[in-house]
């Protein structure tokens, strides 16, 4: 499904050039769910910024089902984003002059979806996350963990093979943070992969495989969870 | 002045706003200066003082309706009738000064002469001219009632006397003394003799190269083209073109009767100026204007983004004064750049003007005048959100998003 | 999509009202002064005779003194003398050819109890209505005769019939005009060109004749015109018919020459006349005439003066700054949502599918900036109608094509304003607008 070899990525100022991934490789395989973990700055964002295609890498070779990302052009690689990732930030982002099915309807403009299916698939993830009947307010009139829950709706009605989520619990209190949780599970058994960044150790436990990014590499590829994995997915 | 340096790097990072408002500025001091210069212009030809009791001065002239029709007669007997009316000081038959029409002819000072000629504008009076006119004689004297001919439209008569404008006799006579003085038309040998200087009159067109040299020739011509010009008592004005209209048609109904104020064809005479005065002002006025609110909104733009980052430095301990400071600073720096770029770019403009459409020069003077005016907008503009910055909360630091 | 960017940018624009009613304005204001200008400049620019544009031409013949060219941009008269028109008219080459210059006096009618009024007069030769295409809604021209003979015909003008005679077919009827019954030969239609092209000696933008009367009544009338009469030489005129033989410049005159033949012809019969009169000791200059086609007549006359031309140039400037200043707040504009475009790029929008979005949200404020502009434009063509007491009434008006272009003008504007602020936005890069701050 994903497959990073030798990715570099580094930025340059004025007056120094910071690595922000070195050598980097990575494979994640269909229906994965895979936590990614490290220190602050040790690329973890750059990490998913790159497999999420909002940055390009400066070296190395990125093959997203197959297709070698490195030739795309901005419109076939907002394209690919657009149907087979979606995304969950630590700070929601969801739009705060739109509401939520608005909100929902982001993506689904962007994937030239008609009317109709648009409202069909828009009330569907709102369904799934449990906030149908509030289709109609704006973010600002919701807790934390209702918001993330519209954008993990978001993320979800486009139908991506594939979803990012950046510490999506980080601006949650426990109880919100673990129903999350348990709808990320949920949306991983049906098929979905998912790429976690987390800080929270218990939560990183809860995927199949645990990556340490140390430094703009990967430290420790733990080769149990990617057993399981494999297991799972049989 | 320890805060130049982080205003300029934070400048540094939104250079381009910046550049846009320091270009907005440039330009608008390039046409504000330009415009104030040629306001100016029009605004002193328009005070030129015309020699005239303008405020008191009524004309009127009529059309006969029968074919042929005793015109000179009617002039005696309108005259006569309309110095007897109430409010009226002076009467004469000529034609109106600074209304558009009249008539103008090439003078020498010797005879015989083809070139070289200092043209001049012409007109017919009679003896109650000066009086009518409401001018003032510098040197020498009226004409006297029988010095004053009636001649038919085409008569070859030339006076032996005449009047002329001060103006004309610095030109004619430069330095000399021109009273006693003869004059002559291109190509004639009939002297007449300058009998009286009168201070100014700006003739039949305020807008041509020659407004001011004018000439009184002591007769009364069978045209059409005459106007009666009736000097009212100060105030008066209006009753008496009233009573003009009234009188005139009532002496004689046989003709058509056309009564107007001086003051109002000589704004007819100066409308393009006036439009050009108004029209340029509020583009001056709407500029400065635009600028401001540009200003306004960017600032305030900036401010808002910088919130947060207020907010810190007021936590750690900034007064409210280094913050307005802060961004007035931004301002004024941004604003020099600005003017500096106009300063060049109004000369440019102005040179481009003057060529193309022979406008006056600008004056550095003009041009600083303005700039310094557009400094002072641009603070004014900032001030308001500058001080609204100072009152930013220390708390916003601790704020999350 | 563009509906879908047309309803984002109505959101944007509701979301920030003051900022979004700045820049209306400042487009607004902008196009407001340009259109103003640009619509005196192209009423001003109108030439009433395009369609005859290559074949009629105005004539000018340089009988000036010879010591100094007479003192305007052709360096010739603009008009010329009654006695070379007289002479003139007897020519067959052109297929129309009109002498004429402007006139007036009272009008009445011996049976109406109508108050006589002072009426602008054009004594003409009769080719004027063929040549300038004057339609007559009643009756036509005088016969030919009248060019040469006292013949008392008259031809009104649409107002003036509707003011002596309501409007009624007046052919045969009689009407006083200077003291002197003429009997009504044609009724034109309404027929105002501005600017007055056929006469630019008299306000170019003033109203038209309101009656006609032929050009052989000059010694019967004994008529001086009204308007500018110009002369260089000092001669002793003691007679009415001393002056139709002066020097004197008042008529203008026009020549219709429908092929290239027919106009080097008349050319050659133009040198050839000059020498003529050269001989007789006129013409002291060097030989030279003018025919200049209607639009080079406009040009070469300055209708289009220096004032409007630098309104032009300084209300185009002033909407530039008005443009600098629409980048400046749509800029501050944009970037102040950029983490939405972020969040928007995240979630599938390309780079041209952001800058599309936000061009859309230019072009609405220039949409709504041009029809206020179009309200700020007549309120300033009606304060130029007002400043100019009366010389520029036909001149200061909008018609339809105006208003499109103020309202394209506004939208290219705002378009053009938009299109670094647009690239600019759809070029950030949306990861640092994802992050948590």
């Amino acid at each position: 499904m994903l497959k990073m070899q030798n990715i570099r990525k580094s930025y340059r100022t004025d007056t120094i050039e910071t690595h922000a991934l070195r050598d980097f490789s990575l494979e994640v395989n269909e229906g994965e769910f895979v936590s990614v973990t490290g220190p602050s700055g040790s690329g973890k964002t750059t990490f998913l910024n790159i497999a999420g295609l909002l940055e390009t890498p400066t070296g190395g070779q990125y093959l997203l089902d197959n297709e070698d990302i490195g030739n795309l052009n901005d419109r076939d690689r907002s394209r690919l984003r657009n149907e087979k990732i979606g995304f969950i930030f630590q700070g929601f982002n969801l739009i705060p002059d739109l509401n939520l099915f608005d909100n929902v309807d982001v993506p689904l403009r962007y994937r030239g979806f008609n009317g109709k299916e648009r409202k069909k698939r828009i009330e569907k993830a709102l369904e799934q996350v449990g906030l149908a009947a509030r289709a109609k307010h704006l973010p600002a009139q919701l807790s934390g963990g209702q918001q993330q829950r519209v954008a993990i709706a978001r993320a979800l009605a486009g139908e991506p093979r594939f979803l990012l989520a950046d510490e999506p619990t980080g601006n949650l209190d426990s109880l919100m943070a673990r129903q999350v949780m348990e709808l990320l599970e949920f949306i991983n058994e049906w098929g979905t992969t998912i790429i976690m960044v987390t800080h929270d150790p218990d939560l990183a436990r809860r995927a199949h495989r645990n990556i340490q990014i140390v430094d703009g590499q990967v430290a420790d590829l733990q080769q149990g969870a990617a057993e399981r994995a494999q297991t799972a997915t049989a | 002045m320890l805060e130049l340096r982080p205003i300029l790097s934070a400048l540094w990072r939104h250079k381009i706003s910046a550049l846009l408002i320091a270009v907005q500025l440039g330009l608008t001091l390039a046409i504000v200066g330009n415009a104030t210069v040629v306001i100016q212009e029009r605004m002193d030809t328009i005070a030129r003082p015309t020699g005239v009791a303008v405020e008191d001065i009524v004309t009127a002239n009529f059309m006969p309706i029968p074919k042929d029709y005793d015109r000179m007669e009617a002039f005696r007997l309108d005259l006569d009738m309309m110095r007897q009316l109430p409010g009226v000081v002076a009467a004469t038959v000529s034609r109106a000064p600074l209304a558009g029409g009249g008539s103008s002819a090439g003078f020498h000072t010797k005879p015989n002469q083809e070139i070289g000629a200092t043209n001049s504008a012409t007109f017919r009076v009679d003896e109650h001219f000066i009086d009518a006119l409401g001018m003032r004689l510098v040197a020498g004297r009226n004409f006297t009632a029988n010095e004053i001919r009636e001649i038919g439209r085409e008569s070859t008569w030339q006076p032996d006397t005449t009047v002329i404008t001060q103006q004309l006799a610095d030109k004619l006579f430069a330095g000399g003394e021109a009273l006693g003085k003869s004059i002559y038309y291109g190509g004639g040998d009939h002297p007449m003799e300058i009998v009286g200087i009168v201070e100014r009159n700006l003739g039949p067109w305020p807008n041509s190269p020659i407004a001011g040299n004018s000439i009184f020739l002591p007769m009364i011509m069978d045209t059409q083209w005459f106007d009666y010009i009736i000097r009212a008592e100060p105030g008066q004005r209006d009753a008496v073109a009233k009573l003009l209209q009234e009188k005139l048609a009532e002496r004689d109904p046989r003709r058509v009767v056309d009564v107007k104020t001086l003051e109002e064809q000589l704004n007819r005479s100066y409308a393009g100026d006036n439009t050009m005065i108004t029209v340029l002002s509020g583009v001056v006025g709407l500029l400065t204007f635009i600028v401001a609110l540009g200003i306004v909104g960017l600032t305030v733009f900036w401010i808002t983004q910088r919130q947060k980052q207020i907010g810190v430095r007021r936590a750690l301990g900034a007064t409210r004064t280094a913050i307005s400071r802060y961004f007035l600073l931004e301002n004024l720096l941004i604003a020099a750049s600005g003017i500096a770029i106009g300063v060049a770019a109004a000369q440019i403009f102005n040179h481009f003007l003057a060529s193309e459409f022979d406008q006056p020069a600008l004056p550095l003077s003009t041009t600083l005048t303005c700039a310094l005016i557009l400094l002072g907008v641009s603070l004014a503009a900032a001030l308001v959100p500058a001080l609204r910055a100072a009152n930013i909360s220390p708390a916003t630091a601790t704020r999350s998003v | 999509m563009f509906g879908y960017y047309i309803s984002l940018a109505l959101r944007s624009l509701r979301g920030t009202p003051i900022l979004s009613a700045l820049m209306v304005a400042a487009i607004a204001v902008g196009v407001g002064a340009s259109m103003t200008t640009l619509t005196l400049n192209y009423m001003m620019s109108r030439n009433a005779l395009a369609d005859k544009d290559d074949v009629l031409y105005a004539l000018q013949l340089d009988s000036w003194d010879p010591h100094e060219a007479r003192n305007n941009p052709s360096e010739m008269p603009w008009q010329i003398t009654y006695k070379d028109a007289t002479s003139l008219l007897r020519s067959d080459i052109p297929t129309h050819q009109v002498a004429m210059h402007r006139w007036g006096g009272p009008v009445n009618r011996d049976d109406s109890e109508m108050r006589p009024y002072t009426a602008e007069a054009r004594v003409t030769s009769r080719d004027f209505f063929t040549l300038f295409d004057v339609p007559f809604t009643y009756g036509g021209t005088w016969s030919s005769e009248a060019d040469n003979n006292p013949v008392y015909q008259i031809v009104l003008s649409q107002e003036t019939n509707e003011k002596l005679f309501n409007g009624e077919n007046s052919v045969g009827r009689t009407v006083n005009f200077n003291g002197t019954p003429f009997r009504v030969v044609g009724v034109i239609e309404h027929w105002q060109p501005s600017p007055k092209v056929h006469d630019l000696n008299n306000g170019d933008f003033l109203e038209s004749a309101e009656v006609f009367i032929p050009f052989g009544l000059h010694r019967s009338l004994e008529i001086y015109p009204w308007g500018n009469t110009n002369g260089w030489l000092t001669e002793d005129i003691d007679s009415y018919e001393g002056y139709l033989g002066s020097e004197y410049v008042w008529v203008q005159y026009w020549v219709q020459l429908d092929s290239k033949e027919q106009l080097e012809r008349y050319r050659d019969y133009l040198t050839g006349f000059i020498r003529e009169q050269k001989q007789q000791g006129r013409f002291p200059r060097p030989l030279k005439f003018g025919l200049s086609k209607p639009s080079e007549w406009l040009v070469l006359n300055e209708v289009v003066d220096d004032d409007a031309r630098m309104l032009n140039w300084l209300s185009l400037s002033f909407l530039l700054v008005c443009l600098v200043n629409a980048v400046a707040l749509l800029l501050a504009k944009f970037l102040r949502k950029a983490p939405e475009a972020g969040v928007r790029r995240a979630l599938g929008a390309s780079r041209k599918a952001v800058f599309s979005q936000h061009l859309v949200e230019s072009g609405c404020i220039g949409l709504a900036g041009g029809l206020a502009g179009i309200l700020l434009t007549m309120a300033g063509l009606t304060l130029i109608r007002h400043l100019a007491m009366g010389y520029m009434d036909r001149v200061a008006s909008m018609d339809w094509l105006m208003m499109l272009s103020a309202i394209g003008l506004a939208i290219l504007s705002s378009l053009l304003a938009g299109l670094y602020p647009a690239w600019r936005i759809s070029r950030t890069n949306p990861s640092i607008y994802l992050k948590t701050q």
